[in-house]
């Protein structure tokens, strides 16, 4: 898993809420909203954290970037290939107040992720102020070429985000995530909000982006299509743990794991002549706070077997870069 | 998923449709002007069979729906001409009282989001008996015996301990499965789902689509199905009429529009998809945004937007014409050549 320009390999994530009950707020239990993943990214790499709601992929996100203070766990990053990794998890304030350049994020609803009392030139201009990078005209300057970048007007700079459209304010928090020049943004549900035609233009951009800046995403999302048209690999949540990860060729023609395959189905494909017969998952996901024991799946999953309520089924290869965590999944004897 | 082989020519020998929109205007005043929000629709829908209306937000699809329920709020809202023919009658001649008696009862709804649209403090028994007792005349006895019966049909499990349950003691699925049973309970011949799953997971979007289609072959209902998801149209309807601000552009059956979109903003929408069979390639896209209810474009609205609009375009609005050989695809297009080249 590990190479020598990896951008980051996080292993071991954790994040867990505790629950406090009575009146003296007793600590009786935790949601394992995260509960122990690992994954790696590359440079100019987009790696896709798929999953339904209460899976922990937005959590899994934040605590990456410590807008959640992460339970367990190292995310070592390497700014430059070759260069020393650092741990972000066990830096101080302040020096992860300086990483935060590299560092950013685009949140889902574009329509709460903008102080609406700011104008757009200002938002996005924030940043650099805050870090002493540009003042003045210079950061007019930079604000302007940052809204031409998403194709925006320079001239929409002194507008409040009440006059845009959901799409164009996704647009200013693309731009807003760029001024640091980042090398890393996480992409948490960034089109879910937006209507098809608007959602392919945003998609277009944030690959026109990542070509001419060498960014990497991790893009969180639910939208299955979106994430096999965006993402180089994909690795897909259940309940706090990672089940499968691999190339997005990997997951989407060959999928190991029964929760992979469950969730491909689900999708509704846009042609009537392909209506599916498949058998669809029954039941919800169960509550994060008290999982199912042994493999989370084992209460929905098709092919359960007696084991699987025991036993936490191990990550294990199934070709070289695709790995499951299912005791019935095609193991390959090579790796 | 619904059964394909429901041939709509089946039910098309000559008898009237269930609902036949005509030149359905509705508008609301607000304080930027006239917003012609629904402005000229027309579709029609038989008895047994699903249409999917589509479009982005703001093309009217929801404001139609809510027409056909009378549950306009006017003022702002305004009726502005056409008719809802329901059952070959005029559903805008009827009183406020006689619309009590359809809706919920003849006509039911369900919305996008389940917990806004349940009442917090009654437990979801209550609900589904309110509807049933007022519409019915049912004793409160029959009726939660109705209750529990329908938490059953729509597949929730242990009826008999979660008809005591209130709203938020349900998971989303949870309560869009007994929003359906609420709009089910007296046993509707339309049921207009809005948006129905899309506040939903995949896999619970998948349970509840087979669940309506499941109930519409069982009980022969007509749903209407409005919905942005061309994946979910695709499963679902027999017919689909695409709207773009305020007005139907393409009308036609699910396999006659996938296989052969006619309207340039059809095309558009297709091939903006993120198709999961090809990947990597660029996405097409539609360049600009929808307009303003307020300041439509004149003539065709999607003009503004389209590659092959000319002059005529600017100063004709197009009619919603039947195509060459295919009478049941109607394309409201002026220039229908071009657009076969794009």
């Amino acid at each position: 898993m590990s190479a020598p320009d990896n951008l980051l390999e996080v292993t071991g994530l954790k994040k867990y809420f505790p629950i406090y009950r009575g009146i003296l707020s007793r600590h009786v239990g935790d949601v394992k909203a995260v509960d122990g993943i690992d994954f790696t990214l590359g440079r100019q790499e987009t790696l896709s954290l798929v999953g339904e709601s209460g899976c922990g992929k937005t959590t899994a996100g934040r605590s990456l970037l410590r807008l959640l203070t992460p339970t367990a766990g190292e995310a070592l990053y390497r700014p430059e290939p070759g260069a020393a990794q650092v741990d972000l998890f066990g830096l101080s304030e302040k020096k992860m107040r300086a990483l935060r350049r590299d560092l950013q994020i685009i949140f889902q609803d574009p329509y709460g992720s903008l102080n609406p009392r700011i104008t757009v030139g200002n938002a996005i201009g924030e940043a650099l102020s805050v870090h002493g990078i540009a003042q003045g005209s210079e950061l007019d300057d930079r604000v302007s070429e940052l809204l031409r970048l998403v194709g925006l007007r320079p001239d929409v700079a002194n507008r409040f985000p009440h006059e845009f459209s959901g799409g164009q304010r996704q647009r200013i928090g693309i731009a807003r995530a760029l001024t640091l020049r980042p090398k890393l943004i996480v992409c948490d549900e960034a089109v879910s909000a937006l209507d098809v035609s608007i959602q392919a233009q945003v998609i277009n951009l944030l690959g026109d982006l990542q070509e001419e800046f060498g960014l990497s995403y991790i893009f969180i999302a639910h939208d299955l299509s979106v994430v096999k048209y965006i993402s180089d690999r994909v690795a897909v949540m259940y309940l706090g743990r990672i089940v499968e990860t691999g190339t997005v060729e990997q997951i989407f023609e060959n999928p190991q794991h029964p929760y992979t395959k469950a969730l491909l189905a689900a999708i509704p494909v846009p042609d009537p002549s392909r209506r599916s017969q498949r058998v669809h998952l029954e039941g919800d996901v169960p509550s994060p706070i008290s999982p199912p024991s042994g493999c989370h799946f084992h209460t929905r999953c098709p092919v359960a077997e007696e084991r699987c309520s025991r036993e936490t089924p191990a990550m294990q290869a199934c070709e070289k870069g695709h790995h499951a965590a299912c005791f019935l999944a095609e193991v390959s004897s090579s790796t | 998923m619904t059964d394909p082989s429901i041939n709509p020519a089946k039910s098309s020998n000559g008898n009237t449709p269930l609902l036949e929109l005509r030149e359905l205007k509705t508008h609301f005043r607000v304080d930027e002007g006239l917003a012609r929000a629904v402005d000229g629709v027309s579709y029609s829908l038989r008895e047994g069979e699903t249409l999917g209306v589509v479009g982005e937000s703001g093309c009217g699809k929801s404001v139609t729906a809510l027409s056909i329920m009378g549950l306009v709020p006017m003022p702002p809202g305004l009726n502005a001409g056409g008719e809802i023919l329901f059952r070959g009658e005029n559903l805008l001649d009827r009183s406020e009282e006689q619309m009590r008696a359809i809706r919920g009862n003849e006509i039911a709804m369900i919305f996008q989001e389940p917990m806004t649209a349940l009442n917090p403090v009654f437990t979801v028994g209550n609900q589904i008996m309110e509807t049933v007792m007022l519409h019915q005349g049912m004793d409160a006895a029959a009726a939660r015996e109705h209750a529990i019966s329908m938490l059953e049909k729509v597949g929730i499990p242990s009826p008999l301990s979660r008809v005591d349950e209130y709203p938020h003691q349900l998971s989303g699925g949870m309560r869009q499965r007994v929003m359906i049973a609420i709009a089910m309970s007296c046993n509707p011949s339309l049921l207009i789902a809005d948006e129905p799953t899309t506040a939903l997971d995949v896999t619970i979007q998948a349970q509840i689509l087979d669940l309506i289609s499941d109930l519409q072959k069982a009980d022969g209902m007509s749903v209407l199905l409005i919905t942005h998801d061309l994946g979910v149209v695709a499963q679902t309807a027999h017919h689909v009429a695409v709207m773009y601000a305020g007005k139907v552009v393409e009308y036609a059956t699910v396999e006659e529009l996938f296989s052969n979109p006619r309207h340039p903003y059809s095309i558009g929408l297709f091939r903006s998809l993120p198709d999961l069979a090809g990947a990597g390639e660029r996405l097409e896209t539609i360049q600009g945004m929808v307009p303003s209810a307020t300041h439509f474009p004149s003539g065709c609205r999607f003009r503004t937007r389209c590659t092959i609009a000319t002059d005529l375009c600017a100063s004709q609005v197009p009619s919603l014409d039947p195509l060459e050989g295919a009478p049941a695809h109607t394309v409201a297009c002026h220039h229908l050549e071009e657009a076969e080249k794009l």
